[in-house]
Formats: structure tokens, sequence, C-alpha cells
């Protein structure tokens, strides 16, 4: 057995570098979440440098509890986790059963819908928010104006016109409000990772029992009944695989929000950390401690899933 | 839904229209960036020339002296590269242990490994730049090599793992009747053996590090700032660059959707950590 210490022992740099780059961040922010610590203050300069003498116990915590932006940007990062899951796993399933059966260009096709998947947050962000969501020089905006000069000539024909003065002059929206910027990210979002949640259905779908599916069609199953009562509990599992690893990846969703959202509101947890670390260390820890616990929270039920899967 | 083709028409006709309506759809965007980058920023906010216009190159080739787009484009060739190469050369081994050599630790380890890839990046904001900083090491190469490298470390063990449980363990148990070292069995072996899936590991790793824009952005300013941070920075141009800006957008992402199109299928793997089949 001795020959196998030497290959066992090959692990230890990578658990190692990822303990280091677990453990010390991760204990710094705890330590910094319970003392005062602010980057500057005229009043109290003992508090810009971290001391345990500047002990608060759970004093960050209170205040950060305390604080409206938290309780926001909490809801916020929640609204916008649980729309983007809920619009990428259903138009994943309906896409992914869309070109699961071959058909003339398939490969064209699913090379295309993947595409989003690779393009880096930062550019989807700024192409959507500037070249198709303003509200003037955008798509949007031209779209917008377009059908109202449309409206405009048909308001000018004989009969029909007065029929078509009635409508309302179209206002196109702007995006970089509050709320509708949470839209835009969502939208942004949504249209990068559908095509992910796409393919991990069609590649579960590609193991679905076919011998099954041929007798319910004996059995005279309608197509409906086929998806609701074969093909969705099949996609069961892939399903919660994908809201899971989702909810990990957007809960500290950031460049679109940077990008779309900067100081207008629209905050979400990891926003609000970076906002805190411009001063008050003290209160983004504690912040910070918060966002680990809630991705704890999603990661303990896809870690049980993966450890399944893994026992396969 | 195999025999619906013969009793409806929709999968006959209705079918293949639709999923060539909605992959287009999704394309769309990307489209609409590529032909902008083509047009003057003059032209690029006018109505008249949505779709016909003159095309023109001198976005591309004003990129340099508009954004000094080959500073960032070699910051994030260099970090992303050598972040991939220093990854596999610390998974390589790590997945090789766990997989032909695995205790009963080994199942914990793969997912607590996982589990560093759950913390969100923002909450070690702060340590990490006052450590960087205190260390002279923030926005330096060094630093995003490391760091994108740690973040990729877990995925990578885990694709190259489930790669390398593929190969018949009789293989390697006979390189090592015949006497092989480790290194020769991971040399001679196990690496030509598992080509495919260390490439397509390796490709994958390069297209993660390549879009990161958490750390690449905030442990950055000049030296070693990629384009993660250079489109970052001109994120509300206000309509009066979207030529430029389309066309520095386009190089920052063309080629990794590029070499994303080569290898989706390994992405199922890679991210779902072996739990889809």
């Amino acid at each position: 057995m001795s020959n196998r210490v030497l290959p066992r022992l090959l692990q230890t740099p990578a658990v190692l570098l990822l303990l280091v780059w677990m453990v010390v961040p991760l204990g710094m922010t705890l330590y910094f979440s319970s003392i005062r610590y602010v980057l500057n203050s005229l009043r109290r300069p003992e508090w810009t440098s971290p001391s345990l003498s500047n002990w608060r116990g759970f004093g960050n915590y209170e205040y950060v509890l305390n604080s409206k932006d938290f309780l926001f940007a909490i809801q916020n990062s929640l609204f916008i986790v649980c729309s983007i899951l809920f619009l990428t796993v259903v138009l994943g399933v309906m896409i992914a059963v869309l070109i699961n059966k071959s058909f003339p260009g398939q490969g064209i096709v699913r090379v295309l819908l993947i595409s989003p998947f690779f393009v880096m947050p930062a550019v989807n962000a700024v192409l959507w928010i500037n070249m198709i969501l303003d509200p003037v020089l955008g798509l949007q905006g031209i779209a917008v104006a377009g059908i109202n000069n449309i409206l405009e000539v048909l308001r000018n024909w004989p009969i029909l016109g007065g029929f078509f003065s009635l409508w309302p002059e179209f206002e196109p929206m702007s995006f970089r409000a509050t709320q509708t910027s949470a839209i835009a990210v969502i939208t942004m979002v949504s249209w990068q990772w559908t095509p992910f949640a796409v393919l991990i259905f069609m590649t579960s779908l590609q193991s679905e029992d076919q011998q099954q599916k041929e007798a319910a069609i004996l059995d005279g199953a309608s197509a409906w009944s086929q998806f609701r009562f074969l093909t969705l509990p099949h996609l069961a599992r892939p399903i919660a695989i994908v809201v899971m690893i989702q909810a990990i990846f957007h809960l500290s969703l950031y460049a679109e929000i940077e990008i779309v959202s900067r100081g207008n509101g629209n905050k979400n947890l990891p926003y609000l950390i970076g906002e805190f670390s411009n001063n008050n260390i003290g209160a983004a820890s504690a912040t910070g401690i918060f966002a680990v616990i809630l991705a704890n929270i999603v990661a303990i039920f896809l870690l049980r899933m993966v450890g399944k899967a893994l026992m396969d | 839904m195999a025999h619906v083709v013969k009793s409806s028409k929709f999968g006959a006709f209705g079918r293949p229209v639709l999923a060539w309506v909605v992959g287009l759809l999704f394309f769309f965007p990307i489209f609409w960036m590529v032909l902008t980058s083509f047009k003057t920023d003059a032209d690029a906010v006018k109505p008249e020339y949505l779709l016909f216009f003159k095309p023109t190159l001198e976005n591309y080739l004003n990129m340099t002296q508009n954004y000094d787009y080959w500073r960032f484009a070699s910051n994030s060739v260099i970090t992303s590269v050598f972040a991939t190469i220093f990854t596999l050369f610390v998974g390589i081994p790590a997945a090789y242990a766990m997989a032909f050599n695995p205790s009963r630790a080994t199942k914990d380890i793969l997912i607590w490994m996982l589990s560093t890839k759950m913390l969100p990046a923002a909450a070690v904001l702060y340590p990490m730049t006052f450590l960087t900083k205190s260390m002279g090491l923030y926005d330096t190469h060094f630093l995003i090599i490391i760091v994108l490298s740690l973040i990729n470390l877990p995925i990578v063990v885990w694709m190259l793992f489930t790669y390398f449980k593929e190969i018949p363990k009789d293989i390697i148990e006979a390189s090592q009747m015949d006497g092989a070292n480790t290194w020769g069995e991971i040399k001679e072996i196990l690496i030509p053996l598992a080509w495919g899936g260390i490439v397509s590991t390796a490709l994958l790793c390069f297209i993660f590090c390549w879009n990161e824009a958490y750390w690449t952005v905030r442990l950055t300013t000049t030296d070693a700032a990629t384009l993660s941070k250079l489109i970052e920075g001109n994120r509300a141009p206000e309509g009066l660059f979207f030529g430029r800006l389309s066309a520095v957008s386009t190089a920052a992402v063309g080629p990794i959707v590029v070499l994303g199109w080569f290898c989706q299928k390994q992405l199922v793997k890679g991210l779902t950590f072996g739990a889809v089949k």
C-alpha cells in the first residue's frame, strides 16, 4: 500500500491552495465584521485601522439589519434571482423540448442558441442597456418612434383615420430607473442563461426512456400528457440543478448591476457590500457574512444532490 | 414526441420554423452588435441606416487609439492563458489522485472544493483589497492569474475527475505493475489517454477566466486591467459611440463565442459536476 502514499499526496497542493483562499479572506471578513473599522474618520481616527480594541461584537450586524438599504437589497436580490430562475427554467424547458427532435439545421440552431452564454457579462450589459433598451437611440426607441410614425400616417387616412386617432401615442420606456433597471438586468441575464438551461435539459432529454414513451403513445396518450407525466418528471433533477447553480451564480451578480444601475438605487447584496466598502468596512463585512449565509442555504441543497450523483 | 410528426402538421413544418425563429431571436443581439460595429458612430444612431448603410472598418482600425484595446486584450490573454496552465498544473495531479487512488475522504474533499466556489466573492472584497495592497500585488498580472486559477480550480478538478474516472483502472494498474513511477504514469499513460478531456477542460477554464468580471474589475486599475474592465469603464456612452463601442465589444467576445461553440457539450459536464448525464 505504501506506493499509494505519493499518489494521494498529489492532491495536497490543490487542497492547500483552496484552503488558504477560503479561510484567510473569510477569517478577515469575520474579524472586520466584529470591530469598528472605517477608512476615513476625522472624529475617531482610531477606527481607521483594524484593531481588537475597537471590538464591537454584533454591533455591525445590528447596524446593517437596521439600515433600510439592507432589507431592500435582500428583497431586490431575491426578486432578481427568482425572476431569472423562473424565466430561464420555463423558457429552457420549452426550447429544449422544441429543438430536441432533429430537423433541418438543428446543429446551427443549437450553435446560435448557445452563443449568448459565452458573451462576457460586461459586454452583455453594455450591449443591452445602450443599443437595445435605450429609450431614444436604442432599438427600443427606434421601434417606438417607428410605430408612432406609422400611426401618424394612419390617422390621416380618409375613413379609418378616426379609428386610429383614438390610439394613444406610444411612450418609450426608460430602463435606468430603480424598478425598470431591475427588469433590464433580469432580461439580459435571462438572455445569457436560458441557453445554459436549454443545453442541460437537452442533454437530459437524450437519456429519456424511449420505450416508455412509445408505450404511452400506444396507449393513446396525448402529446401534452406525455410531456406532463413522462418528460417533466424526467427533467425534475436537471431542473433542480439548473435552479441551484444559477441561484449561486446570480446571488453574486455584479457586473450587470454595476453597469446598468450605478447610482439609481437598484441594489443587490454584492453591490451594497461594494458601497459599504467605500468607507464602512465593519458594515461591509457584516453584510458579506449575511451573503455567505444566504449562499450557503442554497449550496447545502446543491451539494447534497451532487454528492448523491457522485455515489452512482 | 416521436410519433407526433405523423399526427400533426406542426411537427413537420411548424417545429423547425419555430426552432429557427427562437435560435435567431437569441442570436439577434450578438448579430446587432456585429452589424453596428461596421457603422460609423454617426450612422449607428440614425434610424434610416438601421439595416442598410455603408459599411466601414474605421471602428476596428481606430480601436487602439480609441480604447487602447490591445493593452487590455493582451492582459486578458496573458492572465487567462497562465491561469489556465497553472490550474491544470495543480488540477491534473489532484484529479489523478482522486480518480485512481481514492480514499474515504475523497468524496468529502471534492464536495468541499465545490463549496469554496459558492462563497460570494463580494463577501471577501475588502480583505482581498487590503491583503493584495499590503503585499504589493494589487493590479499585477501575478495576482489576477492566481485569483483566476483559484476560482476555477474546483470546476477544473471536478471536470478532470469525471474524465479520469472513465479511464479503465486496469490500464493504470498495469502500468504500476510494470514499475512506472507516479510521474511517468501521469505523463505516459494518463495525459495521452485523457487528452480530449483535458483539452476541453482547458478551453472551458480559459473561457471562464476571460469572462470573469468581479475580481478583474475590483482588483485592477491599469497595469493588469482586462477586457472586462475596459468595457465596464465605458458603460454609458450615451449613444455617441455606438459604432466604436460595438467594434471593441465584438473584438472582446468574438473569439470566445467561437471557442464556446466547440466546447458546448463539455459545458454540461463542467457546470453540473457530472450530476446530469
